[in-house]
């Protein structure tokens, strides 16, 4: 490694960056560091306010970098700090011959390997490592008048936001009388503009989750069949219906704020000694990435524990803008590893955040899973459903299963012994090899209306089908 | 949810979808349960127990009819292991159509295995991909319901056993170890197929073609289909019997073409005839030519001038006209005898340079030997390294180091990706792609080697090929 703290300091976009790496240089922030052996390369994965780490990449030859966190500062804190520990402390660093899929396909991407080192921003005019090093100075004690009025003006801010979403609410119940007196023919017609009006008015009053779910819902409803379209909209207002008034009667409750108006921070979850933990081995079973209406990417990977005896899953749900372009994910579909993760406080905890790697866990197939899915697939979904009427998305383990086409050349999931003439149609188009092969499970998430496939298991080995 | 109620949502959700208020339509419990004060609340209390309802009181009802697939075949050769997909998919990734995807499946299978057919299937039309998956070629093509047992021999009486390509496949094979029994089948099952399932069978022919297959090919000259009769006089060309295609006109084909072809003398001490092309006079007289090449057998040509097919290739003048060249070579292909053929092959590979790149128009016709030869031709002189991709039919991982390191590749590649222009060191990932294919797996570790050290990224996708090469023979040690 050839790296001095002088090009760290060229290299930083401003004294802010530098500042902010230093406090990332921890080596507890970086569940893993590793060096090449033979190629001028260290990347590591830093914990970050993601849900799942970032992966950072860093070429000590020309100082090249690749980070998956959607700063637009160019490098970003994550690149400085691995460059950082790798100037001050290369001996944190694991030595491998081997450089990992999602290093090699950066490297694959880069532009122009092999010239010399890009001079960045090379002049390091009030930017200073040693500024950034020197340890913050300490607040100074806030007096008792001070906190008070602090925690006075916080309890204002909730109390006017509380009133302001339910406001939102009693102008959401309005509008969806409105949307029935009209008739539902006319809104499913009309649902883009409507629904864009409506979710614009809710965020003017803080309702800020709920106007994108509801700015998603046109998108929802045109991916189904004309004829379905009026049941799926049924559906939808419903769950709207029931979450405001779910809201109403516990609005301090931290599941039904988040899914109304804002969500925690990493830092609170980790900090919340009721959050449920899990350490155990997970599996990556998907990834669901959408472009919102509202300009952010949402970008949903799916976990399966591995070590539970019933199904149980987790969601690392991560948002950037659209506009950062295309983010690669910290995991790949079939990547296994042990981690403690921490679940968001909710009635079916399923959104998580990873809370410490601690390294890999051996592939093979699924564990045989209890939980009643052989005599009735949606089982899952009734318990999910009394629990959150509100929510759609629920992952399910399917029983053993195939693929078969209906009339009109549409996929349904059908059980391999089925015994109710049970079948669930599947999203979108299926890859036609699928019709072939027999799953002996597969985890999808069912919305109602909608299978959307994850991944199976089946004679041929894992499928990845997301 | 019973009756009444489903029936009571049905009447809601009508009231609904063309609007209105729907409470008087609920049923008697949903009412109770949704009364309130103003109108507008009921319907938004009632319209939250019809999405419940929706939700998990109703399941999706299945089609009647729900077209399950047979299951797809299992194959001859073992799955690739899990390990190595990873760099397969690198390697399908990079390879930009479906000849080269079909090139993976063929190096693959070289080392003893099938890949996964989530990773790649071969297409419904493909008859390049390796014989090993015939089974999953039926199997897209729409084939109901497994047919033919692994060990099954292909008889008269097995045909309808087998699906097309499985059968295609089988009669190859028989070509090659038994030609007359697969003759039979030809002739005995072919006359009740139509002209679009003959023509395939007659074209398989030229497998182990031999003078016993004379009399049958004669037979096919009544033939009802054209393409029919034209296959069946070439292939009776190739075994040197005399055609004589007319041209559909009075005159003769034959002496009009070799109007186009001068004969003459060379040598001072030992005189000896040779053709060269005349100069055609204009555009018309080019694609009559063309014409007459393509639609006249070597055979004829060759007897009209009163040589053998050999005498009569090494008397050509090659370079005096490249398109005379290109034309004639097409014909040896077409219609010239095996001997012709390696001795055109022979010839044009000595010549080296731009005359070596004609025996790509051989192709069909050459053993895996020649096809051998002509590369190594090609890597010698690294002048025209493009034609490496347009070796149709080659083998796979049998390129030594060697073959390599005697000639101008290694330093061409090298100088290529140590380079600046974008446009070489694109064109060298292009063959080194291809020497993915063809390298034995030492050399593909050994080349990896070098263009790395050269200056090319160690994780370039252009390497994908080659190092799949690579780890397959690593995964047979481990077998």
């Amino acid at each position: 490694m050839q790296l001095d703290l002088k090009t760290i300091e060229a290299l930083a976009p401003d004294q802010a960056s530098l500042g902010a790496a230093a406090k990332l240089t921890k080596r507890s922030n970086w569940p893993r560091l590793e060096a090449h052996e033979q190629l001028p390369l260290i990347w590591g994965e830093c914990q970050g306010s993601g849900s799942n780490p970032y992966r950072v990449a860093f070429d000590t030859s020309d100082h090249g970098y690749k980070c998956t966190c959607p700063s637009r500062k160019f490098p970003c804190k994550h690149i400085l700090a691995l460059a950082w520990i790798g100037a001050t402390a290369p001996d944190s660093f694991a030595r491998v011959d081997q450089t990992p899929d999602w290093v090699n396909d950066w490297l694959g991407r880069r532009r122009k390997p092999g010239q010399p080192p890009a001079q960045a921003p090379a002049r390091s005019e009030g930017k200073s490592i040693d500024e950034a090093s020197r340890p913050e100075e300490i607040a100074p004690v806030e007096d008792a008048a001070a906190a008070e009025r602090r925690e006075a003006a916080q309890r204002k801010r909730a109390e006017d936001t509380r009133s302001a979403v339910s406001a939102a609410l009693d102008e959401l119940d309005q509008w969806i009388a409105d949307q029935l007196r009209l008739g539902l023919a006319g809104f499913v017609n009309a649902s883009s503009e409507r629904c864009r009006r409506i979710a614009a008015r809710l965020v003017d009053l803080k309702a800020t989750t709920l106007a994108g779910r509801i700015d998603e819902l046109p998108a929802r409803l045109m991916a189904l069949r004309g004829e379905e379209r009026p049941d799926a909209a049924i559906r939808e207002l419903g769950k709207l219906v029931l979450l405001g008034k779910a809201w109403r009667a516990a609005p301090d409750d931290a599941e039904l704020k988040r899914l109304v108006s804002t969500s925690e921070t990493r830092d609170q979850i980790l900090a919340d000694p009721d959050a449920v933990q899990v350490e155990s081995d997970w599996e990556v079973l998907g990834e669901k990435i959408e472009t919102r209406r509202d300009g952010l990417v949402s970008h949903a990977t799916w976990l399966l524990d591995l070590g539970s005896p019933t199904p149980r899953f987790a969601l690392l749900l991560d948002f950037f803008p659209a506009s950062a372009g295309r983010r690669s994910g910290a995991f790949a579909p079939g990547d296994r590893f042990k981690a403690r993760l921490v679940f968001y406080p909710s009635r079916n905890p399923l959104r998580a955040l990873v809370a410490e790697r601690l390294g890999d866990a051996s592939p093979g197939a699924w564990p045989a899973f209890a939980g009643g899915a052989e005599t009735d697939p949606l089982a899952a979904y009734s318990v999910f459903q009394d629990k959150t009427p509100w929510l759609s998305d629920c992952p399910l383990i399917l029983p053993a299963g195939v693929i078969a086409l209906d009339e009109r050349d549409g996929a349904w999931w059908q059980a391999a012994n089925d015994p109710h003439g049970i079948a669930l149609p599947v999203a979108g188009s299926v890859n036609q090899t699928l019709l072939g092969l027999d799953l002996a499970a597969t985890a999808a998430l069912w919305n109602g209306a909608r299978l959307e496939l994850l991944a199976s298991q089946s004679s041929m080995g894992r499928l990845d089908l997301s | 949810m019973n009756e009444l109620e489903q029936a009571g949502l049905a009447r809601l959700r009508d009231g609904w979808i063309s609007g209105g208020a729907a409470f008087e339509f609920a049923p008697a419990e949903w009412k109770e349960v949704a009364a309130a004060a103003n109108p507008d609340e009921q319907e938004r209390r009632l319209l939250a127990i019809a999405a419940q309802a929706l939700d998990v009181a109703l399941r999706p009802a299945a089609p009647k009819t729900l077209k399950r697939r047979p299951p797809l075949p299992l194959l001859a050769l073992p799955m690739l292991p899990e390990r190595l997909r990873p760099s397969l998919r690198a390697a399908l990734k990079y390879a930009a159509d479906a000849r080269l995807k079909t090139r993976v499946a063929t190096l693959v299978a070289s080392r003893g295995f099938v890949l996964h057919p989530m990773d790649w299937m071969p297409a419904v039309t493909d008859q390049e991909s390796p014989d090993v998956y015939a089974p999953w070629v039926d199997w897209q093509a729409g084939a109901e319901g497994e047919k033919r047992s692994g060990r099954e021999q292909l008889t008269a009486e097995t045909w309808d056993d087998f699906y097309p390509a499985a059968r295609r496949i089988a009669l190859i094979d028989l070509r090659r170890t038994r030609p007359a029994l697969a003759r039979t089948l030809i002739e005995t099952k072919g006359t009740s197929e139509p002209a679009e399932v003959r023509l395939p069978l007659v074209e398989l022919m030229r497998f182990g073609l031999g003078t016993d297959d004379v009399p049958f090919l004669k037979s096919l000259s009544a033939d009802r289909s054209g393409k029919v009769r034209e296959m069946a006089g070439r292939l009776l060309a190739r075994l040197g019997e005399r055609g004589n295609p007319t041209d559909g006109g009075l005159e003769n084909p034959i002496a009009e073409l070799a109007a186009f072809i001068e004969e003459g003398k060379s040598g001072f001490i030992r005189r000896r005839t040779t053709y060269a092309p005349t100069k055609t006079k204009s555009p018309a007289q080019q694609a009559r030519r063309a014409d007459l090449f393509a639609s006249c057998y070597f055979g004829d040509l060759v007897a009209h001038f009163g040589k053998t097919e050999s005498d009569f290739i090494g008397a050509w003048q090659f370079g005096v006209d490249d398109n005379a060249d290109l034309f004639l070579v097409r014909m040896v292909s077409a219609s010239g005898g095996d001997a012709a053929v390696a001795c055109l092959a022979d010839l044009l590979v000595a010549a080296g340079g731009r005359l070596a790149l004609l025996v790509l128009q051989l192709m069909l016709r050459l053993d895996g030997g020649r096809k051998r030869l002509l590369i190594r031709q090609i890597l010698n002189d690294a002048q025209n390294l493009a034609a490496l991709t347009q070796v149709e039919g080659a083998e796979a991982g049998w390129l030594e180091w060697g073959d390599l390191t005697s000639g101008k590749t290694l330093s061409a590649l090298r100088a290529a990706v140590s380079g600046d222009n974008d446009i070489m060191k694109r064109s060298a990932e292009q063959y080194l792609e291809t020497m993915g294919f063809l390298a034995t797996a030492a050399t593909a570790e050994k080349l990896i080697g070098e263009v790395v050290a050269a200056g090319l990224p160690p994780a370039s996708p252009s390497l994908g090929l080659l190092r799949l090469n690579a780890a397959l023979a690593q995964n047979q040690s481990h077998r």
